[in-house]
């Protein structure tokens, strides 16, 4: 690969020195520059029209140094070599003692991965096509039936060029496409008014909203839960049986276990698994794991913001706890290696360890059967986030889902938020069926006010009691 | 009120340069909002600095309408080749868009509101130096430590922010205003590992003269923390409902969403066939103001420049005001609030209306109920006004405290809690743009066991 990054953002390996000489000059163990420049498109069709079109530009640098366990940043966004420099001085101040710098070469260190299977990429298309795609998805919200009186599609683009050099010697960079469609609809029958979500995308071309999933089928999907929504009752109050469906109920492994693996909360000892490396921490049909490396997906990426090439990482292996998610300052203060999952939202902040698309894997049991071995509970389906706290307390809810009444689906129920405490559930974990799936393509996670693209899956799981926070 | 009366880095001039540029591009109307900020921030642990961010930054967004055809721009790169750039993109992206009725800027009566009397911006924030608050963080700290309930802390943190903001339209408005803020906030655990609790407290305003101090952040956030110790599940029930400020007020920013005016024409909000009926018993009054002196939430004019002002959402228990940016006015036939808030629209300060109690005469007029004290997750449906949340609580039994609860929900529907509204505190403060004083629900359905 060529430094065309010299010509982005009209720096060069030189002036990438210099910035990290600056960093070190108080001294610290490790400097790092981060270069972002990154495009967004977004357009929106709702009242029958396409009613805006919007575009950004986020153009920065990010100048971090690390000293033991202390962190200096700082962050411009006038590139000038002034502003570059005293961004580098802010981020020095915390440290107090001379550290080495190692000169890094001219080219930059490519990662292996080729995770952004894009076709046609959807920054430089033709907004006349992505306009089409958009009333697609509206066209099809609308007329799912006369009771949805109101659809909203959206579709928004970006494309994320990074360049990540370091004190190491460490030169590395990344381009990375994101889409996502979305389409949101509003069904009403006498004074009942619901809404249903539904969306697709990932680091894909558009040539993804042709072969593998249609505006079309996004706009019906959103209307089709709207439509189910309104003859759904609430949802029942109490400790019972739940059943998650495959895909979207990966909101709960991201909540009751992902956050806790994160390497930064383990080695501040504040999350409940600090202590537990190598424990049983959830039953024996459990794995966990977080792939970074998934072609296409969300939360994929060929290297971290911190230029560390990913892997992907076991962090529950049948029910033990075997690793966390690290991120280079956690790794070094532990002893451990980067496993690739320091991220940050943009250049204005500097990187923690985070999550990128985290499953539980399949098991071996038959979906049906696993609805049927449930006399009375709750058949979770559709899902609208979480939270977890470092005690390992969390809650996700329910969008929409079914009673189940003797092994059979029956009346579809409205949300209900769950809530429970993460060692207690994972044991509870009793069936795990062999249909794994991920979600949308189109979720956050927000971590101390840095939000990044996720995505998480998980097959269909049977845990055998839980809060369920409806109204009857 | 101190403005510097200086342009230095030439903002305005740029504002009011764009504004020519679209018009000569060919935008009929054109908005631009500049911001420019500085942060300093610092975040401790365990007695030793863990991170500090020193920053400065400017971003610009802008909105074009032609033929009534919106497009709009958003950049942190402020260079006069790039922004032009991207208006001439934003023209042709108008192009390709459909024409929208209601679609414009607000007509506006020339006169550009003053800040001077909003007390907005505090000289000793912007002076503040990182020794300054790495004393006052590590203090906090410091003092809650000492407290042997407390087993490990996620660190003391000091946050400061001096922010201008300038905006110019085609219509020949060109304001400005300069605000500050600062914070001070320290969270804590407190038990053994497989029994840990967790909470936090923090003060946060645009003049450090009048944040908590160290020692009274510190002593709250101790006393948040311990009191979830050694917690018990409970059945699953239906009890009056307590809410402290701090939960009662995220309560009322789900009551926010759905008298946003965008909600409403587009139909997600529960209220959106309500104005002008009764909503809530007579105990309900909600208002916005943005021209409270020296709170978080104020500001002269909205991301439109429209004047904000105060506005009675709810008065004694009927609907009276949606908010609304001009063009969700435009759509529901009612003038905009001042609350366009640059993506939508947001709070000023949002508050609910103090009543006469104490919040210990509160808790003592159940007797048996929950005190909410910390919610977990996100359980509100603007659409459906349904509310399933997660909570972390206290029992009350026989008019006090008895003990904590943990893995409890509580549910109910927003039109149905305001209507069962027994009590409302006097304790309001304003901790950010939505605040309310201690509420008591006379019922509603707690899970847990």
């Amino acid at each position: 690969m060529s430094l065309d990054f010299e010509d982005r953002f009209g720096l060069g390996p030189g002036d990438l020195r210099r910035l990290l000489e600056t960093a070190l000059s108080r001294g610290g163990d490790f400097a790092e520059v981060f270069l972002e420049y990154r495009t967004h498109g977004f357009i929106l069709m709702e009242d029958d029209i396409v009613k805006e079109t919007s575009e950004s530009v986020d153009l920065g640098l990010g100048v971090r140094v690390c000293q033991g366990e202390k962190t200096g940043y700082g962050f411009t966004n006038d590139l000038s070599p002034e502003k570059g420099l005293a961004a580098a001085l802010s981020a020095a101040a915390v440290a107090d003692s001379p550290g080495p710098i190692r000169v890094f070469g001219r080219r930059i260190d490519r990662s292996p991965l080729d995770v952004y299977p894009v076709g046609e990429p959807a920054h430089r298309a033709d907004l006349k096509a992505k306009i089409d795609f958009v009333r697609d998805a509206y066209a099809a919200c609308l007329a799912a039936g006369p009771a949805v009186k109101k659809a909203k599609a959206s579709l928004q683009d970006q494309v994320q060029y990074l360049v990540v050099a370091n004190s190491e010697g460490r030169l590395a960079a990344d381009a990375r496409p994101l889409v996502k469609l979305t389409c949101v609809a509003v069904a009403e029958k006498g004074s009942v008014r619901e809404y249903g979500f539904s969306g697709g995308g990932g680091r894909v071309g558009l040539e993804y909203f042709r072969d593998t999933l249609t505006p079309r089928a996004i706009g019906a999907e959103s209307a089709r839960e709207a439509l189910l929504l309104l003859d759904a009752r609430p949802a029942p109050a109490g400790e019972m049986p739940v059943v998650l469906s495959p895909g979207h109920a990966g909101v709960f492994i991201h909540e009751a276990v992902g956050h806790l693996v994160e390497a930064d909360f383990n080695r501040k000892r504040t999350s409940i698994f600090w202590d537990k490396m190598g424990q049983r921490v959830g039953g024996p049909l459990v794995t966990i794991i977080d792939d970074p490396t998934i072609p296409g997906y969300r939360g994929s990426y060929a290297v971290d913001d911190e230029g560390t090439v990913p892997r992907k990482t076991i962090l529950l292996d049948k029910g033990v706890l075997v690793g966390l998610l690290q991120d280079k300052l956690s790794a070094r203060l532990t002893g451990r290696r980067p496993t690739g999952h320091g991220r940050r939202q943009d250049y204005t902040d500097f990187p923690i360890p985070r999550m990128a698309n985290t499953y539980l894997a399949a098991g071996e049991d038959d979906p049906g059967e696993i609805v049927r071995s449930v006399k009375r509970g709750l058949y979770a389906d559709r899902f609208s986030g979480g939270q977890v706290e470092d005690s390992g307390k969390f809650t996700f809810s329910v969008s929409s889902g079914f009673l189940i009444e003797d092994g059979r689906l029956t009346d579809p129920v409205k949300q209900a938020t769950l809530i429970g405490s993460n060692l207690d559930i994972l044991q509870k974990i009793d069936r795990v069926g062999r249909d794994l799936a991920f979600g949308h393509q189109t979720g956050s996670c927000g971590k101390e006010g840095q939000d990044v693209p996720v995505t998480d899956g998980c097959p269909t799981v049977r845990i055998s009691k839980m809060t369920v926070g409806g109204m009857a | 009120m101190s403005v510097r009366p200086d342009d230095s880095p030439g903002l305005l001039g740029l504002a009011e340069r764009l504004v020519r540029y679209a018009r000569r591009a060919g935008a009929d109307e054109f908005e631009v909002g500049i911001g420019e900020g500085t942060e300093l921030s610092l975040d401790v642990r365990l007695g030793e600095i863990e991170n500090l961010v020193r920053a400065g930054s400017r971003s610009l967004g802008f909105r074009l309408i032609k033929d009534r055809k919106t497009a709009s721009a958003t950049s942190s790169d402020i260079t006069p080749e790039t922004v032009e750039g991207l208006i001439l993109r934003a023209v042709g992206r108008a192009e390709m868009a459909q024409a929208d009725a209601w679609a414009g800027l607000p007509e506006l009566s020339g006169l550009v509101p003053d800040s001077s009397g909003l007390e907005l911006y505090d000289p000793a924030v912007a002076a503040l130096e990182p020794g300054t608050i790495i004393r006052s963080a590590l203090e906090t700290e410091r003092i809650a430590l000492a407290d042997r309930r407390i087993t490990n802390s996620h660190g003391a943190s000091f946050t400061t922010h001096e922010g201008r903001s300038i905006l110019a339209n085609s219509n020949g408005f060109l304001g400005e205003y300069r605000k500050t803020y600062a914070s001070l906030s320290l969270a804590l655990q407190a038990g053994p590992t497989d029994d840990r609790v967790e909470d936090f407290w923090f003060s946060s305003g645009i003049h450090l003269a009048g944040l908590e101090s160290p020692e009274s952040v510190a002593r709250t956030a101790v006393a948040r923390t311990v009191r979830h110790l050694r917690p018990r599940k409970i059945a699953t029930q239906r009890l009056p409902v307590v809410f402290e400020p701090l939960t009662a007020a995220g309560f009322l920013g789900f009551l926010f969403s759905c008298v946003s005016g965008t909600a409403v024409y587009q139909r997600t909000s529960c209220l959106a066939d309500k104005l002008g009926e009764r909503i809530g018993n007579g105990l309900v009054t909600v208002v916005d103001d943005g021209l409270l002196p020296g709170r978080l939430g104020s500001a002269p004019f909205d991301s439109e420049g429209v004047p904000t002002q105060r506005t009675v959402v709810v008065e004694n228990g009927i609907l009276r005001r949606f908010l609304c940016h001009t063009y969700a006015g435009r759509r529901l036939g009612l003038a905009a609030t001042g609350n366009a808030d640059g993506a939508g629209i947001g709070p000023n300060n949002f508050f609910l209306a103090p009543g006469p109690h104490a919040p210990e005469d509160i808790i003592r007029s159940c007797g048996r109920g929950l005190l909410v004290v910390r919610t977990l997750g996100h359980g509100f449906n603007p659409v459906n006004g349904d509310v399933s949340q997660g909570v972390f609580g206290l029992y009350i039994h026989g008019g006090e405290v008895a003990f904590p609860v943990s893995e409890a929900t509580i549910s109910g529907n927003l039109v149905g809690l305001l209507h069962d509204v027994e009590m409302v505190g006097r304790d309001l403060e304003f901790r950010g743009n939505v605040s309310a004083p201690s509420l008591k629900i006379a019922e509603m359905q707690v899970s847990g066991l």
